[in-house]
């Protein structure tokens, strides 16, 4: 197999960008370990890491992160086998079910943060 | 039509004089709306040069046995129309992934100790005497494991996938299907003798889910929905108690 054989079509391309998007994410959770240690000497001593280049890279995340969980939920409806009086779900209401729960479960996790802000 | 011309360039290596596989063109008549990358290779074989080698038999993507790259892609030969790629030429060359035997054969050793691994047939724990009737099953029985037995065994799906290309120990995409459709089958009770197949770390657990076995699959067979239902179906076995119940 060459290097570059991921270039050969656009379905490898677009698999190696679905799991290079973790690279990213992974670099980021990692940054929020160390501001959390750092906000554990409390709110005197911590002013979070807020410069230009790191607003960018967050964007940047949250655009993968994005990605990465669309393709996830997308791929997840193929793989859960569901049956209802012995009917299987048809997988795009698998699929359906499992954006409406992302949806729901960020709505909350907003409004929990947000409600701890304040 | 008669004056149409397509120019197909094909893989040639004879083991006893090329050191490495080469590509040679011909420039066929295209004669035919309905001619097929099969067609242009038989009539090079039979008017241009009869020592071109590569399999073939049913013409009718039924058999399994021509499949080839046609122009980077797995493909049946036999099912990829000239009219498709006409005017360019096209490029057909033995499937990725596999040795090469001769020309645009592959060797499909590996693949057959693959399959044979999975026990691709029903197993009883006590086989039935004839005259106790058949074995009976509802639609719906059927359609858990319908469309995992219309695999033909063409290994396009091998040919597309990249983790065997990196990795052949892989047990692959037809093979589990396979393993799938039978696992499926109320008839079958053969789970068992093929979970340690399927669960081992070349199994299942090999696949990262490209998904292009599923993309290529001339029979519309999904398997990469199988090697991931069979990662889940192991895994729930692993930790539910009640999982390792037959």
């Amino acid at each position: 197999m060459p290097a570059n054989w991921w270039t050969r079509n656009r379905h490898y391309f677009l698999y190696i960008v679905r799991e290079f998007t973790v690279v990213p994410i992974a670099l980021w959770l990692l940054w929020l370990l160390v501001e959390i240690q750092r906000a554990g000497g409390g709110p005197a001593h911590y002013s979070p890491h807020g410069s230009p280049a790191f607003v960018v890279f967050s964007v940047i995340t949250l655009l993968f992160s994005l990605y990465h969980s669309y393709t996830f939920l997308s791929l997840a409806g193929v793989i859960i086998h569901f049956k209802v009086l012995d009917r299987p779900l048809p997988s795009q209401l698998i699929v359906l079910a499992q954006f409406a729960l992302w949806a729901v479960a960020s709505v909350v996790v907003g409004f929990v943060l947000i409600w701890f802000a304040r | 039509m008669a004056d149409k011309r397509v120019t197909i360039q094909t893989t040639r290596y004879d083991p006893d004089k090329d050191e490495k596989p080469r590509l040679q063109s011909y420039e066929i008549p295209f004669y035919d709306d309905s001619m097929v990358v099969l067609d242009a290779l038989n009539y090079i074989k039979s008017n241009v040069d009869g020592s071109l080698s590569y399999r073939w038999s049913c013409r009718m993507g039924i058999c399994g046995s021509c499949g080839m790259m046609v122009n980077g892609t797995p493909k049946l030969s036999c099912s990829a129309f000239v009219r498709d790629y006409w005017p360019r030429p096209i490029l057909v060359e033995p499937l990725n992934n596999f040795p090469v035997i001769r020309d645009l054969v592959i060797d499909m050793d590996d693949f057959m100790h693959k399959l044979k691994s999975i026990k691709p047939w029903i197993i009883r724990k006590q086989e039935i005497p004839l005259g106790a009737g058949e074995h009976r099953q509802t639609n719906e029985q059927i359609d858990d494991f319908r469309q995992f037995s219309e695999c033909i065994n063409c290994m396009l799906c091998y040919a597309a996938c990249p983790v065997y290309g990196l990795n052949n120990e892989f047990l692959g995409p037809a093979a589990i299907a396979l393993a799938r459709r039978y696992n499926l089958d109320s008839r079958d009770q053969g789970l068992k003798q093929r979970l340690p197949v399927i669960a081992d770390n070349e199994g299942v657990w090999e696949c990262s889910f490209v998904g292009e076995c599923s993309v290529v699959c001339p029979k519309g067979v999904d398997p990469a929905k199988a090697i991931q239902q069979s990662k889940l179906d192991t895994t729930m076995r692993f930790v539910l108690p009640y999982g390792n119940r037959d």
